[in-house]
């Protein structure tokens, strides 16, 4: 397998977060499209069974991804629209990899109990 | 396809075509704007709310905003498109028969094609419930 450097790992993480969001958002407007059948259609059956924890998780990990992916996102329009960007783009990619786990801490810490806490 | 250009200059230098370059500015600008959509969306959805307690009543009620409505409208086709394409992008590099890659992409751009009607639906017409009731008024006895 090829080893590259960070670019690499960078554009493979964008790459799959990327997939795995847009794969997410038309099954996300599919199921939110259900509550044009009303109060008593299948909305909140699907809503009941979305909430199961495995879902949950998976709902955290998307979460993780959009964070990743729109961070990574504004780094790869500094690095096309500015004179510097490409320059310290490796430094931009920890910046990146910096503000996704300090935003996702406290996403954690809100968001784990709820699944968890039997709340 | 071999590795996509990383500056304005080699991008114009490659693409041979307007609409590739188009896409290729189109992806960098909605994406700007959806990083702040979306992350307000999740904020919204996620933090302010525990998304486990989402119901019926919580989505219709702000369906039911129209600063919902034209927020989410926004979100809606950026997203799509900028997705889509992203998919696009991905069956490029990865189908590489070009049987395989005509499907893929029919498949693709059909699915979210449905999708962005339903979503539009959603978002700003009848419910089917009540458009089945208007398409039934139509014949005047059954």
């Amino acid at each position: 397998m090829y080893r590259g450097r960070e670019g690499q790992w960078a554009f493979f993480l964008h790459r799959i977060t990327g997939v795995a969001l847009a794969l997410y958002l038309l099954l996300h407007v599919f199921d939110i499209s259900l509550v044009m059948y009303g109060p008593d259609g299948p909305f909140n059956a699907f809503l009941i069974f979305y909430h199961q924890w495995p879902f949950r998780i998976g709902l955290v990990l998307i979460i993780a991804g959009v964070v990743y992916h729109g961070l990574n996102g504004l780094r790869i329009i500094l690095m096309d629209f500015t004179g510097w960007g490409v320059r310290y783009q490796r430094l931009m990619w920890y910046g990146v990899l910096g503000m996704t786990t300090v935003i996702g801490i406290p996403v954690l810490i809100k968001i784990l109990p709820e699944i968890f806490g039997g709340a | 396809m071999a590795a996509r250009p990383k500056t304005l200059k080699e991008a114009r230098a490659t693409y041979h075509t307007n609409s590739e370059l188009a896409w290729w500015v189109f992806m960098r600008v909605s994406g700007f704007f959806l990083v702040f959509l979306v992350f307000a969306h999740v904020f919204f959805n996620n933090i302010v709310t525990n998304a486990g307690t989402i119901d019926y009543t919580y989505v219709a009620e702000r369906l039911a905003r129209p600063s919902v409505k034209v927020f989410d409208s926004f979100l809606l086709g950026f997203a799509l498109l900028h997705g889509v394409n992203g998919l696009r992008y991905s069956i490029e590099d990865y189908f590489r028969r070009p049987g395989a890659r005509f499907w893929a992409k029919t498949i693709l751009f059909t699915v979210a094609g449905l999708i962005f009607v339903v979503g539009v639906m959603t978002l700003w017409a009848y419910t089917f419930q009540e458009m089945g009731d208007a398409v039934r008024n139509l014949t005047p006895s059954h």
